[in-house]
This record gives structure tokens, sequence and C-alpha cells, in this order.
């Protein structure tokens, strides 16, 4: 990788930064006017509102000076590589993307097949996702997706007695 | 010396050493799952415990209780994933050391550590329990308060390479901690009327969220290292049990200190384990001659937070044996099970049942025996997990992530919220956030904000947080430590401008 291109990525970043600085600045104002609508107690000096605002106000202080202190470290043309970098760091990632991709259906199947079904299905398939494919590795992967799905229900059943979510189909 | 021998002659029995080993092999294998902590191990070994006999019961507890404070280690060295949140700060440099090709000497480390932490605090203990639990008795919301404020000030020696990142992470922790019913009157907060924000953000599932979920997934940003089924931990199997051990025991004051600490936070009502980790290991890197080392694989910093974090198990039992107060839910579990077999523990124990008193502290130096002997003799099978390629691990950690999740709660939406958590840490993550300051701020977020509003509630005058002598020393504490992390964020910015000022050869 070329000196420009570490430039190019570093920029990047800094723009992602920056982005999340903004972010962080938008969700603590909008918090702190929520939190300026919790009713105040009778009871005591400092309502439950209070706190919050407290940290809100603190959060969006340092992340607006967070914003001014890396606003100035990018130049203007760096800006417009941003889309591209982002898209270049998503398709050197993608495993990443698969594995959150299906961790939240996986999550999302639980209540409907059940923890050992949707378990099974999960750890196979993110294996075989992940795997260099082998005859002996997709063997392997079968019998570890058996033991960890089916396996560890049956121990927390028998022996925790807890008991995981069994689906409603 | 009667009430100690029969106290050691119960414990001393073929069938409770037996019963105390299965408890200590329980207590390390459910730590070591990310999500099941040492609370939810003791929960679980409670029911089995009432046919005992009372001593024999607390006894199979405190095995669960030691053991479970070295299980969170595996995890944590191993996979980088605190296995319970008492191992927070391990993680900082023993997944380091593992990674740097020690796997073994960063065990080895930690259990030693934990065994000397854990004796020590049973040695204070047995010295210092009526005292320390009259003190720590006296201590008032305005003392609580100022505690917390000393332990939030850690967070600027845990930031990272960049201040302002580490301290929105902790300001982000600490707004995480708002969400659901307020604390004091049980008003609903930023739950926006969905039904998974009213009971608000379980800590452990922000646990596994941020640490767990985030550090799996970043494990599989290099597509060809994956699919080379290349292991997570690559490095020599070897355990160095007795070298290992004179390098703990070549660190005394490390040890020493660590371990007073562990008992001191122990001792206080609601801190515990989970704080003493992160206030030991601050303590250490201040204090160190290269605290630029930490972070990177340093000893010191395991010593710390091991010997810190299971110190606490003897110092949580000084408020319950002294006065009858449960320090941590760990300790209240241990009450309730004496409370089944009839005992009343109050003032009046040490005198009623002095036997008892004298057999759990006997239990305590048992149980930490039976940890090192379990450890040293299973870690090379622990220890094979680093020869496990990241495929195959990453899905089943994962799938632990998410028992560990479902078992806190029995609730389905945590597991919704898992994976919002789990995709929020890693984005912080890979934008370079430090993430132990968030999770110092989601663990003392409520016990700030309670403290304060009980104190300006028992008296609306705030000048009583400086003027109260303890919760003076605290406030002062906390000047001095910003001070001090400032100082050395502009030495280590100084040096490191010098290194870029200076012409290559």
């Amino acid at each position: 990788m070329s000196d420009t291109d570490i430039v190019k990525k570093q920029e990047a970043g800094k723009i992602a930064l920056l982005l999340s600085y903004v972010f962080l600045f938008l969700c603590s104002v909008g918090l702190f006017i929520t939190a300026t609508a919790i009713p105040a107690s009778r009871f005591e000096k400092l309502g439950a509102g209070a706190f919050p605002k407290l940290i809100f106000a603190i959060m969006a202080l340092v992340a607006a000076i967070a914003f001014i202190g890396t606003i100035r470290e990018i130049p203007r043309s760096a800006y417009a590589n941003f889309i591209a970098e982002s898209v270049a760091w998503a398709k050197r990632c993608y495993l990443v993307f698969v594995c959150l991709g299906a961790l939240t259906v996986y999550l999302l199947l639980i209540p409907v097949l059940g923890f050992s079904i949707a378990s099974l299905l999960f750890l196979f398939g993110l294996q075989v996702a992940l795997m260099p494919r082998t005859a002996k590795s997709i063997a392997l992967a079968a019998v570890i997706a058996v033991v960890f799905s089916f396996g560890l229900n049956w121990v927390f059943a028998e022996v925790f007695t807890v008991f995981l979510p069994r689906g409603v189909l | 010396m009667a009430d100690f021998l029969t106290g050691a002659a119960q414990i001393f029995t073929v069938a409770t050493l037996i019963y105390m080993l299965c408890g200590s092999i329980a207590g390390i294998v459910a730590a070591a799952i990310p999500g099941f902590t040492v609370t939810m191990a003791i929960v679980l070994t409670l029911p089995l415990t009432f046919t005992m006999e009372p001593l024999q019961g607390i006894a199979v507890m405190l095995a669960v209780y030691v053991g479970g404070y070295t299980g969170g280690l595996i995890s944590a060295a191993l996979l980088g994933i605190p296995g319970t949140p008492s191992s927070v700060a391990t993680t900082f440099d023993a997944f380091p050391m593992a990674r740097n090709g020690e796997p073994g000497r960063a065990l080895s480390i930690g259990v030693w550590a934990s065994f000397f932490g854990t004796v020590l605090s049973t040695v204070v203990l047995i010295f210092a329990a009526p005292p320390l639990a009259l003190f720590a008795v006296r201590l008032g919301p305005w003392e609580y308060f100022s505690l917390i404020v000393f332990a939030l000030t850690i967070v600027a020696s845990l930031v990272g390479t960049s201040a302002m990142r580490g301290m929105l992470a902790g300001l982000i922790g600490l707004a995480i901690s708002t969400v659901g019913t307020d604390p004091i009157m049980g008003r609903p907060r930023f739950d926006y009327g969905i039904e998974m924000l009213q009971a608000g953000l379980p800590f452990l599932v922000v646990l596994i969220g941020i640490f767990a979920i985030s550090q799996l997934v970043s494990e599989v940003e290099n597509a060809d290292n994956v699919r080379s089924g290349n292991a997570l931990v690559t490095g020599a199997i070897d355990f160095q049990t007795w070298k290992v051990m004179k390098e703990v025991l070549m660190r005394p004051v490390n040890l020493i200190r660590s371990a007073i600490i562990g008992v001191l936070i122990g001792a206080l009502p609601g801190a515990g384990g989970s704080i003493a980790n992160l206030v030991a290991y601050d303590q250490a890197k201040r204090s160190s001659k290269n605290p630029e080392s930490f972070g990177a694989g340093s000893p010191d910093g395991i010593i710390a937070s091991e010997s810190g974090n299971s110190a606490t198990a003897g110092g949580g039992l000084i408020p319950l044996i002294g006065l009858g107060i449960p320090g941590s839910a760990v300790d209240a579990i241990l009450m309730a099970s004496l409370m089944v077999h009839g005992i009343s523990v109050g003032p009046r124990l040490i005198l009623d049942h002095a036997d008892l008193v004298y057999g759990m502290f006997i239990a305590m130096v048992v149980a930490s025996l039976m940890m090192l002997i379990v450890s040293v003799c299973s870690m090379r099978l622990f220890l094979r997990v680093t020869e496990i390629p990241k495929w195959l691990i990453v899905p089943v950690v994962m799938t632990c992530c998410v028992v560990g999740t479902f078992a806190l709660n029995n609730r389905v939406t945590d597991l919704y919220l898992l994976i919002f958590i789990g995709i929020a840490g890693y984005v912080l993550r890979a934008l370079g956030y430090s993430l132990a300051p968030l999770v110092l701020g989601v663990i003392l977020g409520p016990i700030a904000e309670t403290n304060l509003r009980r104190a300006l509630m028992t008296d609306e005058d705030p000048t009583l947080f400086l003027t109260r002598p303890i919760s003076l020393i605290f406030l002062i504490a906390a000047v001095v430590s910003i001070i001090w992390a400032v100082r050395s964020h502009l030495k280590a910015r100084k040096s490191t401008e010098r290194l870029s000022d200076a012409p290559t050869s």
C-alpha cells in the first residue's frame, strides 16, 4: 500500500470520527431536551431528570469540542474520497457484515424456531461461511452445531433447570 | 480455639472436600462462559446445598465463589472477552500477552495473582473484620457519592490513545445507565413506550454486547486470515507454574496493594469485584515506572486486576460476618443459605456460631487452594482453546453469549438488545473509542445517581460533601487523580512529539 493510500485511509477514518461526534452531539442535545420534560418530585431537591441532564450537557460539550478539534485536521479534498474509501473498507471487512447479519437473523428466529433449531442453523451456516471448505471441516462443523445447539439446550434444561426458548412451531 | 478446631473438623471431611472440589470446577467453568457471572453460578448451587450441613453448604458456595473469580480470567486472557464483570481489567493485558504468543504465562500469572489475592483477603478478613465492618457502615450517601466520583476519575487512565473519545465513551456508559425507571422514585426515563427499555439496559447485556460481540466480530475483519483456518491465539502452551509463581511474588507491592484495594472495595456494600479490578489496575498503572507498558501485555496489569477482584471475596464477607449486611448479591445468597438453615446473620453470629465463622475462614483458604490445584491441572485443557480455528470459535462463543444473555432474566427481549448493543460496540471499537470507560460508566452511573439524590434528600446542604471528612478525602483523591492523569497525558504527548521531531538517521 502506497503512502497516499494510507493518508487517504487515515483521512476517511477522521471523517468517520467526525460523523460520530455529530451523531453523539445531536443525540445528547435531543436526550437533554427529553430529560427536561421528566417531572420533578416535591419530595427531593433533584428530580429524576437532573442526573441525565447533567450527563447529556457534558456529553454535548465534549462532542462539540472533539468535533472542532477534528474538523481542523481534515483537508477539504478528503471529503471527496470518503464514500469510495468507506465502500472499500466495507468490501475488505465483508465477513463482519456476514457475522452481524447471521447473528441478527439467529436472534430473530429463536422465538419462532426455538433455541435448538435456530442455533443449529446459525452455527452450521456461519461456520460454513467462515471456514476453508473441506469435507473434514464441514463434518466437524456439523458435529459442533449439534453439540452446541441440542446438547447445550439439554445441559441447561437437565442440569441447571434453565429452559431456553422452545419456539412456537 | 475449640471453635476453630470444630470448624476445621467440619471442613476437612472427605465429603466436604469433594463437594468443594466440584464447586471449584463448576465456578471456574461457569465464569469462563461470557455472560455467566459468579452470582449466577452461586444461585444455581444454592438449592443443591439445602440438604447439606450449614458449614458444608457455605463451604461449597465459597468454593464456587473463589473458583468463579478465577474462571473469568480464562475467556479474558484467551478470547479478550471478560467472562465476568470482575475481569474487565484483566483483558487489558492478559489478552495482548496471549496474542504475543504467551497464553500460558498470561493464565498462570492470573491464577497465581487470584490465589494470593484470596489468601491475603482472608488474612485481612480474620484480623480486621470487626473494625472494617464498623467503618464501612458509617459511610453515608455523601461518602459513597464522593467515592464514585473518585472511581470515575479512573476513566482518565483508561482512555487509550484519545482522551476525548475515552471521555465520550465514559459519558455514553453513564447515559446508558439512565435508561429505564429512575433508581429513587421509579419514574420512567427514555423508554419511549418501548417495553424492552422500561426495565433499563441490563448491565450484563451491555457488557456482553460491548465486549464479547464486538470482539468476536472484529476477529473476522481479515477474511484471508479467517479462511486460512488460523487460531485466535497462537503460541506456546506452557503454563510455567513455578517460574510464574516467583514472577508474581517478585511484585509484592503491586500484589498487596491490589489485594487491599479489593478488600476495601469488597467491604463496601454495593461495590465489589466489578469495580475493584479497575481501581486496582488504575493504581498499579499510576504507580508503575513503565505505565506505557500497560495495555500491551504487562504482567503487573494482570496481577493488579486478578488479585484485586479475588480479594473482594474476603472483603465482601467482612460486613456480612461483622454486621449481617451483605455487600454484594453473592453475599446476599450466602446469607440466605445460612438463614435457610435457621442461622441468623448479624453481629451475634461470631458469638453464637464461632465454629461456623472460623469454618468459613478455613473454607476460604481451602477453596483458594482447590482453585489453584484445579486451575494448574486443567489449564492445559483450557489452553487448547487457543488451537481452535477462528471459524469455529467465533460462532460457538456467540452462541454461548446468547445463552448467557437469555439466562440472566429469561427474557427474549434481552436478545434483541444484545444485537443493538453488539453492533454499537463494534462501531465504537472500529472508530477507536476505548470501551473500558463505557463499562465503568454503566457500573458507576446508578450508584452515583442514587447516592447524590439520597444525600440531597437527607440534607439539602451540598456543602456536606466537603465538610464530612471521609467524603472530602475521596474528593481530594479524585482531584489528585485527575491532575496526575493530565500530567501523564501531557508527558506522553511531549515524548511522542519529541520522537516524531527527531531526525531519522
